[in-house]
C-alpha cells in the first residue's frame, strides 16, 4: 500500500522548505523528501547577509535549521530518503523512494543544486587532499598556508573572504576578464590585503605528490603559463541543477534545469518546480524561497480545482 | 537509539584499531553543513548493523593528533577500519546507498567467522592462479627465444598440474558456499 499525501516535496532546501510551509499552514497533508540534510546548499555559506529579516547577517547553517523549524511547525511531515522513481501522470502521482512508496496529488520538486566540478586533471586525484568544493568545512585545514579558489563569482569571493582568516595568501583565479561577484563583495575583497586576483587566467592541472602542490595556470590573454604554489584549491566555479533523477520525467533545458511557466508548473499538470532546480533561476536563498511559496500557492489551486 | 562511539585522540587505538568488527570512523567538525548531512544516515546504520559493525565519530578540532595522522584535508571524510587497518574511505556527504554498498563491501571482504575468512582466502588464492595462468599462456603464445622456448616446457607441465590444483580449490570453496548456505 502506498501512503498517501495530498502533497509531496522533494527537497528540503530553502524552496521545499518554504513551499512546505506554505501548503501545510493550507491544512493540505504534506511529505517532503531530503536525501541528506534538511537546509540545503546555504548551509554551506558561512554567513548569508542578503536574505531580508537578518540585517546583521545569519549562518547558512542556521538559516537552514530556522526554516527546518518553521516549516515543521504546521505539520509537515520529513523523511529522509532517496528518490528511486517517479510517475507523474495526470491525476495520482506515484513517488517512489528507498524507504518505501508514496502517492500525491501534487508534486513539487525542489532538488536544488550541487556544485560543478573544473573537470581538468589532478582534480579527482587530489580530491580530499587539497582540492575541495567547501571553504567553511576545509579551511582550517590550511592555516599559514597558501590557498587559491577557483571562481570570481559571489560563492567564489566569500570563501576567498572566509580563507583569509586561516590562509596565509588566497589567490582568486576567474577566467572572465571580471570578477562576477556583487560590488560589496568585492570591495570587501579587494580590502584584504590576503587576497589577490588573476583574472582571464585558466587553471590546467593541478599538480601534487600525494596532496595538492600548485596550479598549473594560462593567461588566456597572452597564453602565457606559469606555476602557482598553493597547499589547496577550492572550486566554486557555480552550481549544476539536480536532476538526472528526472531524466525522461520531465522536459529538462540544455543545463538539466525543469522548464516552468511563471505559476512554477511544468508541463505535467499538478507537477512544480521551484528553486535552484528551475530554469533561468538566479540561484539565491531568497528567490528559491520565493519560488517556492508561489509553488504551493499554486499546488493549493490545482488541488482544490 | 543511534549506537555511535564519540572518538577522541586517546580513545582511538582502542575503539578502532582494536576493534574486533568492522568499524567507520567520521571525521567531522561543527561547523561543516555536509557533515551534520551524513550523521542521521549513520545513526540509522548504527542501529541496524549493532553487534556487526561499528560506527563512530572523531570531531577534528578536539582531536588534532588522529586528523593529522590520518592526513584529513576535507571533511566530512568517513574511513573505514578492519583488523586494526584503514582499508576504504569515503569523501563527502554521499547518499545512504553508497555508504550501505560500502559498509556491506567491508562485511564481505573482512569476515567475522572462520568460514567466511576461509572463503575470502579462498577465493583470492584461485583468482591469483587464474590470473598468473592466463598470463603464462599468452607468454607462451607470444615466446620466441628457442632456449626460454626449452625452459617452458617443463613450466608448462608445472602449470598444468596448478591448474587441477586451481580446479581442486575451487571445487573446495564450491562445498564451502554450499555448507553455509
Amino acid at each position: 500500500m502506498n501512503k498517501e499525501y495530498q502533497v509531496v516535496i522533494i527537497g528540503g532546501g530553502p524552496a521545499g522548505l518554504s513551499a512546505g510551509l506554505y501548503t501545510s499552514r493550507a491544512r493540505l497533508s504534506t511529505l517532503l523528501i531530503e536525501r541528506g540534510l534538511v537546509g540545503g546548499l546555504i548551509t554551506e555559506t558561512e554567513l548569508v547577509e542578503n536574505y531580508p529579516g537578518f540585517p546583521e547577517g545569519i549562518s547558512g547553517l542556521e538559516l537552514g535549521q530556522l526554516m527546518h523549524q518553521q516549516a515543521t511547525k504546521y505539520g509537515l511531515e520529513i523523511l529522509l530518503a532517496e528518490i528511486t522513481g517517479l510517475e507523474l501522470k495526470q491525476g495520482q502521482k506515484i513517488i517512489k523512494t528507498t524507504e518505501g512508496n508514496f502517492t500525491a496529488k501534487a508534486v513539487i520538486i525542489a532538488s536544488g543544486s550541487e556544485r560543478l566540478k573544473l573537470g581538468v586533471p589532478g582534480e579527482k586525484e587530489f580530491a580530499g587532499k587539497g582540492v575541495s568544493y567547501c571553504a567553511t568545512c576545509d579551511a582550517a585545514f590550511f592555516r599559514e598556508l597558501p590557498v587559491a579558489v577557483a571562481g570570481g563569482g559571489d560563492v567564489g569571493i566569500t570563501e576567498a573572504l572566509h580563507l583569509a582568516k586561516f590562509a596565509s595568501k588566497v589567490t582568486v583565479i576567474e577566467l572572465l576578464p571580471k570578477l562576477g561577484a556583487s560590488r560589496i563583495l568585492q570591495e570587501r575583497a579587494a580590502a584584504e590585503p590576503k587576497i589577490e586576483f588573476r583574472l582571464n587566467t585558466r587553471i590546467e592541472e593541478i599538480e601534487g605528490e600525494e596532496v595538492v602542490k600548485g596550479l598549473r595556470l594560462r593567461r588566456v590573454t597572452t597564453g602565457e603559463k606559469y606555476t602557482l604554489d598553493v597547499a589547496a584549491l577550492f572550486v566554486s566555479i557555480g552550481i549544476k541543477p539536480n536532476t538526472a533523477y528526472l531524466k525522461g520525467v520531465l522536459p529538462l533545458d540544455a543545463a538539466g534545469a525543469v522548464i516552468t511557466n511563471d505559476k512554477m508548473e511544468t508541463e505535467v499538470p499538478g507537477t512544480f518546480a521551484a528553486g535552484d532546480v528551475r530554469h533561468n533561476s538566479a540561484q539565491q536563498a531568497i528567490t528559491a524561497a520565493g519560488d517556492g511559496a508561489t509553488a504551493a500557492i499554486y499546488a493549493e489551486k490545482f488541488i482544490s480545482e | 537509539m543511534s549506537k555511535i562511539v564519540q572518538i577522541t585522540d586517546q580513545n582511538f587505538e582502542e575503539e578502532v584499531l582494536r576493534s574486533d568488527i568492522p568499524t567507520e570512523v567520521d571525521f567531522w567538525a561543527p561547523w561543516c553543513g555536509p557533515c551534520r548531512m551524513v550523521i542521521p544516515i549513520y545513526e540509522k546504520l548504527s542501529e541496524e548493523y549493532e553487534g556487526r559493525f561499528k560506527f563512530c565519530m572523531i570531531n577534528v578540532d578536539e582531536n588534532q593528533q588522529m586528523a593529522t595522522k590520518y592526513q584529513i584535508m576535507s571533511i566530512p571524510m568517513q574511513k573505514y577500519f578492519a583488523n586494526g587497518e584503514n582499508v576504504d574511505e569515503i569523501l563527502g556527504a554521499v547518499p545512504e546507498d553508497t555508504i550501505r554498498t560500502m559498509v556491506e563491501s567491508i562485511l564481505s571482504r573482512f569476515p567475522a567467522d572462520e568460514a567466511g575468512r576461509l572463503k575470502v582466502l579462498l577465493t583470492s588464492w584461485v583468482e591469483h592462479n587464474k590470473e598468473h595462468s592466463e598470463k603464462f599462456s599468452k607468454w607462451v603464445d607470444k615466446a620466441s627465444n628457442p632456449e626460454v622456448n626449452q625452459i617452458y616446457s617443463s613450466v608448462l607441465r608445472a602449470a598444468q598440474e596448478m591448474g587441477k590444483a586451481n580446479e581442486r580449490l575451487s571445487q573446495a570453496l564450491t562445498e564451502l558456499d554450499g555448507e553455509n548456505k
